[in-house]
């Protein structure tokens, strides 16, 4: 997986969220975990894939091959190639916004797709919607390099409502952060 | 709707005669019933008590959307009770048969108000509460088997917690009081080593190893032997507390076994394709093999070191994919000796530790559905029990 870089996607998604949030306890816990992060090291895994990523189809995974960018209500939608649970564009909310009385998380677990447009990768922060009950329409589940618990930041199962007024679960966004 | 056509079909005639005859029959009953003592009414009602839970019992989640946990008797197929676990909670099996143990996390208002961490203890007979123990936090994810376990024949229970960084809260279950917090960097999924602690998977590929007794815990590390962002072990293994054991399968299919300890040694992998004769899988897309994959997609024999895989055909990056094959593969000598195919595809399977193992195998029913449960044969794979819309969650078993 040459395209695959955790130690940049979690920079690039820990700037843009330092500079959006103002929640003091998340931050010391998130601090904690940023400073936890040089012990796991997942160095080696990112000096690897220094190399100039393949964009060819035979580089692609099933998702990739077979996203659209047209209809972001439907489970092959490109953002999606690592989401899981209900898209809140079927549930009130759009691909980046939550639905009324929803709140974003603001921390996420986080994937790497390739717009079939551009044929470049991006970012993609699954930001959840959370303090409402389970909206339970459109369940998707991607799974371009989503892995186990034990690096959770690519884990799609946490519930990943940290920080919020409520932990319910209520829905799930794909916030392009920038090219990956 | 048929019933009432083929009344309505009768004749005239025809019903005056079936009414005579209801009176007759009426008459007769009523005569009958006059003879013998009349039924008693039923006594002051009490709830039904179960026994010490057994090894072909099996306890199911019922999925995302719904909470407790339901038991079933494997050999008759029928329901015993219901655990109440609430949501995104997780059970723990007492050794000693004595509890039900729940780490929950509830809030003071219903989904707001102050949260609420703990295990809750229930009566393995009555299934009532019996007491809570207050815990300082728990990871909130649904489908895992080793984030609540227990451990010291019962005396200890560690339970995982991310809040986003990741600790394990130590529980002595005995005197019903949380002991203290570990801190875990990167590493989760944990298995009770007896007299150190327990193991973890972890981010850098290494298997931790944490001394729980130390005033300052003490974590060991073992060299990294699998990757965990390009071919992932699967955080659902199969593990062993009396043998010490685990046994560990990648997204391609390797599988690793483990003799567990304060310096835990780690097998060289195997392919569980090239086990059963075909091609072993790679990461390469468009590559097309067989994978394990499934929500819980391996179960584990001990009595046999038999290992039960969920597989399915198609690419990588497809490890949630529900299994349309069980593969049956002997761990000791490296050999798939039985597939069985799937009519319904399945998302979690558990084995019961019999002699005569049965299988419990829950069919795919999308995310927030309630797929069929299948308890098979594990010996012949034969179906003896179909339960409708009884699946969904993560299955467990007494397990040593």
């Amino acid at each position: 997986m040459k395209t695959f870089n955790p130690d940049a996607m979690g920079e690039k998604l820990l700037r843009r969220f330092a500079g959006g949030t103002s929640r003091r306890g998340i931050l010391a816990r998130l601090g904690l975990a940023l400073v936890a992060a040089p012990v796991f090291p997942v160095l080696p895994v990112s000096r690897a894939s220094a190399a100039k990523p393949d964009r060819s189809p035979e580089a692609k995974t099933t998702f990739a091959r077979n996203a659209q960018s047209k209809d972001d209500t439907k489970c092959d939608y490109w953002r999606y190639c690592a989401i899981d649970g209900s898209l809140c564009s079927c549930c009130g909310g759009a691909v980046n916004r939550c639905p009324p009385g929803a709140e974003h998380s603001p921390v996420s677990w986080v994937g790497t797709c390739i717009n079939p447009d551009d044929g470049r990768a991006y970012l993609i922060a699954y930001r959840d919607c959370c303090g409402k009950s389970y909206c339970n329409k459109c369940d998707c589940d991607g799974t371009d390099r989503e892995t186990q618990l034990y690096v959770p930041q690519l884990n799609n199962d946490v519930i990943w409502c940290f920080g919020t007024t409520s932990m319910e679960y209520h829905c799930s966004t794909a916030v392009l952060v920038g090219t990956a | 709707m048929m019933k009432v056509q083929r009344k309505s079909s009768l004749s005239a005639r025809a019903r005056y005669s079936a009414a005579a005859l209801c009176a007759l029959a009426l008459l007769g009953s009523a005569n009958a019933a006059n003879a013998a003592d009349p039924l008693q009414p039923d006594p002051e009602l009490e709830a039904v008590t179960l026994s010490a839970p057994k090894p072909s019992w099996v306890f199911v989640e019922r999925g995302f959307v719904a909470p407790g946990t339901t038991i079933y008797d494997t050999d008759t197929g029928k329901m015993l009770g219901q655990v109440e676990t609430s949501h995104l909670s997780d059970l723990g099996l007492d050794p000693n048969g004595k509890a039900y143990y729940v780490a929950e996390s509830i809030w003071s208002k219903g989904l707001r108000g102050t949260r609420q961490d703990m295990i809750t203890v229930y009566d393995s007979a009555t299934l009532k509460l019996k007491s809570e123990i207050t815990i300082p936090g728990r990871i909130l994810i649904g489908g895992r088997k080793f984030n609540f376990v227990i451990a010291d024949a019962g005396k200890t229970a560690y339970v995982y917690n991310l809040d986003p960084a990741s600790s394990v809260n130590v529980v002595d279950l005995t005197k019903g009081k949380f002991v203290k917090k570990i801190e875990l960097p990167g590493c989760a999924s944990l298995m009770p080593v007896t007299g150190v602690g327990f193991s973890a998977l972890c981010s850098d590929g290494s298997l931790a190893t944490v001394k729980v007794a130390a005033a300052k815990p003490e974590i060991t590390r073992s060299a990294p032997f699998f990757s965990a962002t390009n071919d992932p072990i699967f955080d659902n293994f199969g593990y062993d507390g009396v043998k010490q054991e685990a046994v560990f399968l990648t997204y391609t299919g390797q599988v690793y076994t483990v003799k567990l300890g304060a310096t835990p040694t780690i097998s060289e992998p195997f392919s569980i394709q090239a086990a059963a004769g075909v091609s072993p899988a790679d990461t390469k897309p468009l590559d097309v093999h067989w994978y394990p994959g499934g929500r819980q997609g391996l179960a584990y024999h001990s009595g046999t070191g038999h290992a039960f895989v969920l597989m399915h055909t198609g690419e990588y990056w497809t490890h949630k994919e529900p299994g349309t094959e069980i593969w049956e593969l002997d761990v000791a000598a490296k050999k798939v000796v039985k597939r069985i195919p799937l009519e319904d595809p399945a998302e979690e399977i558990a084995v019961t530790q019999e002699p005569n193992a049965k299988l419990i195998v829950s069919g795919s029913a999308g995310a927030g559905g309630s797929g069929a449960l299948y308890i098979l044969d594990a010996k012949t794979g034969e179906e003896k029990f179909k339960l409708e819309k009884s699946g969904g969650g993560v299955i467990r078993t007494l397990e040593p």
